[in-house]
């Protein structure tokens, strides 16, 4: 039977080789991929996500546990039947346009992704323009910007402008964070959501896409 | 005690009765002068300029020529994006592709050292016997994440030598531009590292330990003081930076300063921070960051080894009468407490009257100072008003209210008056913070006339 447990904490500890064979020997022995994934990988990275928060794990430590899920899902993905594989929703993330502060937004990415949602990185320095063209054309459900300093924060608006003016801001869901972004900011901005930390924004996210 | 003393005094573990002010004002000197971030940046004389008004404004004790993470990246062939009001950002890594480790070593004549080092000179002619100064170079760590990007964090868990040699290369580097900025005159070198926040206390141990403590005993060696600055939540790492030997060490406000304080002391470790930079210094006003700082040094076990600083490079556009209030709250700290409680304390009524401003018989000049004694903004200031009023004689009136005076205060609060320095004339804020030029102010005077 395979053992979910291990595969969690191999994949805390990074083990990607590890991770890799376990998810293979799973899927022989008949286990469905998507409980693999739900049960093993994503429930590890969420273990990830909240000692994070609380300090216990650093950024090396959360980049390396991302990997091994990913070298996971290189196996589960082509297992899964068509049914297993309904998207959940899609998150158009980047950095604002004169920042180059990506750590944070990595994270969030990884978390975006470890509660099953398709993320599209724009990387850093993204101006708003180019948020609102790639949530356009690829649907998505939520606009997630990131910014670290106070005089880029204020690009945020602009991506709210920005949605408004292409005609999408009724179908995506701006959401923003960085640390010094808040609630107050977000509210004033006339953006949807405001996340702290990486963990709470993956689940405000799953939450918008699963309404 | 000049300045220099107190922080000399204070990095070689000495007691002494007051705490050394230390502003970080980087690119931020630059809006003092009217210059932008990326002029200060770029151009010595204007950087020059920039950091002389720092001097005088805001009396440090010790102070930064520059502040700017990318002079050893530029010359490594990382590319900058500039910015107007933030000093430049490195936005690609020459290293993200390959794992070959650089062998060049900056030289003293290459990219922006030229201009760090002519400022450096002037400075030490200028100000160097009163103020101490601090040279600012990149970490290792931070170094070398810009030469290969984040790829680093992982690289330490996979390929953890080629982290070591580039840590290695990195720390050649940053040897070479201390030795550099010692010639010039820098009585502190402070090897700024603001990744070694992200890294657990074990990757520190690992991979940190003997780069930072070559460089600290390169710059002790060479008759340094050294200051190991960090940003962000460094709260694990504080004992393992300690142990790299630094005379002190410098965090932000996402470090609580009285627990790290505790761990300091134990190493006789010099600690300096941390008054908020967005919250407070950027966004609050200046009975905020006079309530902070007082706080601050209230929430410290005892205030030896300590010196009182922002938490990291200020904004370019913080108000200027907030560093004031700082200033002032590090200078004169129970002077200030003693504002800060007749200011939270609603009780006090304003007794006097206001003049009748619309029906003024001559033009009326009134200077609201902290104290024109102790402040240097303020003693510009009145002095200022003093000038003018000599000028004009008997055609105008002035007067100087001291926010020492509880009435005063009274006073301020009635004529919603949010940032001291200022001048009024009849009633009207027409200078805050800036010193007016005189030329301006006379013709400002002569309108009301
Ligand atoms: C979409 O929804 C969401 C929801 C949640 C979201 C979200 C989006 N995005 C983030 N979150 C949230 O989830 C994440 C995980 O829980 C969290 O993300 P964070 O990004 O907050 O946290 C990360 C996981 C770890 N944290 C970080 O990565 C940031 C750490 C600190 C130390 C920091 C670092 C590392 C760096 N820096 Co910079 N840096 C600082 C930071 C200090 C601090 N107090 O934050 C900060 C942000 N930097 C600052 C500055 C001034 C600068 N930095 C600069 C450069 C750098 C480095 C290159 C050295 C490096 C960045 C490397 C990189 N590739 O990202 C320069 C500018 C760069 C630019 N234009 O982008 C430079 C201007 C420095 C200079 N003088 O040259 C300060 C900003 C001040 C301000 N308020 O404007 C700063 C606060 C440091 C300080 N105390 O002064 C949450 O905020």
């Amino acid at each position: 039977m395979a053992d979910f447990e291990k595969i969690s904490e191999l994949m805390q500890k990074g083990k990607a080789d590890e991770v890799k064979q376990l998810c293979a020997e799973a899927l022989e022995e008949g286990v469905a991929p998507k409980d693999v994934l739900d049960m093993a990988l994503l429930a590890a990275m969420n273990i990830v996500g909240v000692k994070f928060k609380n300090n216990e794990v650093f950024v090396p430590e959360v980049l390396i546990a991302a990997r091994a899920m990913n070298f996971g899902l290189e196996i589960l993905k082509p297992a899964m039947v068509d049914d297993d594989i309904e998207e959940i929703g899609k998150v158009v993330i980047g950095t604002v346009k004169g920042d180059l502060h990506d750590i944070g937004k990595n994270l969030v990415k990884i978390m975006f992704e470890g509660k099953g949602l398709t993320v599209i990185d724009l990387g850093a320095d993204v101006s708003a323009e180019k948020y609102v063209e790639a949530a356009s054309n690829e649907n998505a459900n939520v606009i997630a910007c990131s910014a670290l300093l106070t005089t880029t924060m204020t690009q945020m608006e602009a991506i709210v402008k920005a949605a408004e003016d292409a005609g999408i801001r009724d179908k995506v869901t701006i959401m923003v964070g960085g640390a010094p972004v808040t609630q107050k900011f977000c509210d004033s901005i006339g953006a949807d959501i405001y996340a702290a930390d990486a963990a709470t924004a993956s689940e405000k996210a799953l939450e918008v896409c699963t309404k | 005690m000049t300045g220099k003393e107190k922080v000399l005094a204070v990095l070689n573990k000495e007691k002494i009765a007051s705490i050394p002010w230390l502003p970080f004002a980087g690119v931020h000197s630059g809006r003092l002068k009217g210059y932008t971030a990326r002029e200060v940046s770029t151009d010595a004389a204007k950087l020059i300029e920039s950091l002389r008004e720092v001097n005088k404004l805001y009396k440090p004790d010790g102070q930064p020529i520059m502040f700017d993470l990318q002079i050893e990246a530029e010359i490594l062939g990382c590319e900058l994006l500039w910015s107007e009001d933030a000093p430049p950002t490195v936005s690609t890594h020459p290293l993200s592709d390959t794992a070959d480790i650089p062998e060049h070593i900056p030289a003293v004549n290459e990219g922006r050292i030229p201009l760090a080092i002519e400022a450096m000179k002037a400075m030490k002619g200028e100000i160097g016997d009163t103020t101490a100064l601090y040279g600012l170079i990149t970490g290792p760590f931070t170094l070398a994440s810009h030469l290969r990007g984040t790829n680093i964090f992982m690289d330490m868990i996979m390929n953890p030598s080629y982290v070591t040699e580039l840590l290695g290369y990195c720390t050649k580097v940053a040897k070479a531009v201390s030795t550099f900025y010692i010639e010039a005159g820098m009585d502190v070198i402070a090897v700024v590292d603001p990744l070694v926040s992200q890294i657990s206390p074990d990757h520190f141990g690992e991979f940190m330990d003997k780069p930072f403590a070559e460089v600290f005993d390169l710059i002790r060696a060479a008759g340094a003081k050294s200051s190991f600055f960090v940003c962000g939540n460094a709260s694990a790492n504080i004992a393992p930076m300690c142990k790299t030997r630094p005379d002190s060490i410098s965090v932000d406000e996402n470090v609580n300063l009285a627990t790290a304080k505790k761990i300091t002391d134990e190493y006789n470790v010099v600690i300096g921070g941390n008054i908020p930079l967005t919250s407070v210094m950027l966004f609050g006003t200046q009975q905020d960051n006079m309530k902070n700082t007082v706080d601050l040094i209230d929430s410290v076990d005892n205030t030896d080894l300590l010196i009182i600083a922002p938490g990291c490079d200020m904004p370019y556009a913080t108000p200027v009468e907030n560093t004031i209030g700082v200033q002032q709250a590090v200078h004169q700290t129970e002077q200030i407490r003693e504002m800060v409680k007749n200011y939270e304390g609603t009780e006090i009524e304003f007794e006097g009257e206001l003049p009748d401003y619309n029906n003024l018989e001559k033009p009326f000049i009134e200077v609201f100072t902290l104290d024109s004694i102790t402040c240097a903004a303020c003693t510009y200031m009145k002095a200022s008003a003093v000038d003018i009023k000599e000028h004009f004689g008997d055609k105008i009136d002035m007067i100087e209210y001291k926010y020492t005076d509880p009435q005063n205060i009274a006073r301020c609060k009635v004529m919603e008056v949010k940032q001291l320095p200022s001048i009024y004339i009849n009633g009207e804020l027409k200078y805050s913070s800036i010193i007016p030029n005189r030329s301006e102010f006379i013709a400002v005077v002569e309108k009301c006339l």
